[in-house]
């Protein structure tokens, strides 16, 4: 028990429970604010892979698009972490908090990823619907708007929901640039006790508890946009 | 009226079309058949530019839907560099001849021996960009015209009967909500699928979705009907109350479009049997001359085959 009476001692008398909370919200702010950038980035990277390439810039925008995502997916997200924090945004001057760039970082990583889930949800919907809403008369964009994105979204859905879990999880290698998330402040309790086996299991569990009321969450909104179909 | 003048279509290196010309006229009703891989439903998808020709042109209504195609303008090719190179040239060598004729058959040979370049200059250009110009129309409008039904119906999965059934009339704002569903809800009943409204396309019968789809069709108000082989994915019970459909459609005086296999109902309907074969119209005329007296060969033969 002299295990647990430590981790409490940390834990509660010592006030460590206000790092973990503080840790939690970080967690949070870099998953969810990370993966928004990530949707932002991804949408205009898969609509440069979608549009019609007949014209000179489209096509070297979807260049750019491939070399983003052969870059982001190439490289470890601890690499691009680090050279974001120590290589790029002191070359260039910057100075912001840890926590807004390990925001950057998750964003441009989760954009390379969520562009290719875009792309294939896209591409999952049949071509019929493309053709059919172009022979009654809407314009490319109207029936892309209409007809193809609606149907994608909810097939992207669960794939999507799938990035943001692994998002979430990945967030522990932020310790990296000092930024104190909830792994980090679990990490500090064992560390100030050399007590290593509850602090871990408790973090394992928040993070699966995180995880469990996440994954309920998307399969909500997934039920919700599927009602549509079997109304 | 919808004018083909020699399209062709090459994906790739297969050509699929290879000089189709022919005219659609008002009340027409013109069913083209042809064994599979014979061009016709390329041919169908080149009327409302789904499928972009390689060569020739369409045009609806005196209006040219695809780009100027310059083989089949005198004046451009006339204003090609290749042009005044060539009959420069003929004109040296016989400078007796009359000037007429040979500007006749340097025009002849640039047609017959495809000779334009990539670049044939600033006049060239300017001719068929005024060519362009004159003709133009937004291919988007022209798809208004022209209401097409596929092979494997394309409802729309997101939407529900009457939102598939008003989408376009009221997205495009051609019709308020209230007169889309007007005209909609009075299909429908006429189909006697006016209990479906809310069903979403997954829940119905093939049957039920492909009157459906050719009603969404008849709700942009169309002047002319495409019909890329209706009933070639149905079930067989399914097929009756489609063609029925199509024929009430027929009827009502629609100019109509067909690529079917039923041969029955293109003897039935048709004011104009088309037989396509390896990407040429190979024999046209009333259902009577190309059901009772084929003469080309592979006409015989198919007919032998489906009949």
């Amino acid at each position: 028990m002299a295990a647990w009476d430590s981790f409490y001692r940390q834990l509660v008398t010592l006030e460590g429970y206000k790092n973990v909370l503080k840790g939690l919200l970080n967690t949070a702010y870099i998953a969810v604010f990370g993966l928004l950038i990530g949707m932002i980035i991804g949408c205009l990277l898969a609509t440069t892979k979608i549009l019609p390439q007949k014209k000179w810039y489209v096509k070297a925008l979807s260049r750019f698009t491939d070399c983003y995502v052969a870059l982001f997916r190439g490289t470890p997200m601890v690499v691009q972490l680090l050279i974001i924090h120590f290589v790029l945004f002191p070359a260039l001057g910057i100075q912001i908090s840890s926590v807004i760039e390990a925001i950057i970082a998750f964003g441009l990583n989760s954009g390379a990823y969520v562009s290719e889930i875009m792309r294939g949800g896209i591409l999952s919907v049949d071509k019929g619907q493309t053709e059919a809403g172009r022979a009654l008369g809407f314009g490319y964009g109207k029936t892309m708007l209409k007809i193809v994105l609606p149907q994608a979204i909810k097939n992207v859905i669960p794939t999507l929901g799938n990035e943001f879990i692994t998002l979430l999880k990945e967030t522990s290698v932020v310790s990296f640039i000092a930024v104190v998330d909830i792994t980090k402040a679990f990490q500090n309790i064992a560390n100030s006790t050399y007590e290593y086996i509850i602090p871990y299991i408790v973090l394992a569990l928040c993070y699966l508890v995180v995880v469990l009321i996440v994954t309920g969450l998307i399969k909500l909104v997934e039920r919700r946009l599927r009602a549509g179909d079997r109304n | 009226m919808i004018e083909i003048k020699n399209v062709y279509k090459y994906f790739n290196t297969l050509k699929v079309l290879k000089g189709v010309s022919t005219e659609i006229k008002e009340g027409e009703k013109v069913v083209i058949i042809g064994p599979s891989g014979s061009g016709k439903s390329t041919l169908l998808r080149c009327m409302n530019l789904l499928e972009e020709p390689t060569y020739g042109e369409v045009w609806l209504d005196g209006k040219l839907i695809t780009p100027p195609d310059p083989y089949l303008h005198r004046e451009v090719i006339e204003a090609s560099k290749t042009f005044v190179k060539l009959f420069g040239e003929a004109l040296e060598q016989n400078p007796d001849a009359n000037e007429e004729e040979l500007r006749e058959s340097v025009y002849l040979s640039i047609r017959q021996n495809d000779l334009l370049k990539r670049h044939e200059g600033r006049a060239y250009r300017k001719a068929l960009k005024a060519i362009a110009e004159e003709n133009y129309v937004d291919i988007n409008l022209a798809r208004r015209q022209m209401g097409m039904v596929f092979q494997n119906v394309n409802l729309f999965n997101n939407m529900n009967v009457l939102n598939n059934l008003i989408a376009a009339p009221v997205g495009l704002k051609l019709k308020t909500k209230e007169e889309a569903t007007e005209l909609a809800m009075k299909l429908l009943t006429r189909i006697g699928l006016a209990d479906k409204v809310e069903e979403y396309p997954q829940k119905l019968s093939g049957g039920q979705r492909q009157r459906i789809a050719i009603i969404r069709s008849l709700c942009m108000e169309p002047r002319y009907m495409l019909f890329d082989e209706p009933t070639s994915a149905l079930d067989p019970e399914m097929v009756g109350e489609v063609l029925a459909l199509m024929k009430e459609l027929a009827d009502d005086g629609m100019t109509m479009v067909i690529v079917t296999h039923e041969m029955g109902f293109a003897r039935e309907v048709a004011t104009r049997v088309m037989f396509m074969d390896e990407g040429v119209i190979a024999e046209e005329g009333t259902p009577d001359e190309i059901f009772r007296h084929p003469k080309h060969e592979r006409l015989k033969d198919f007919l032998s085959k489906v009949l």
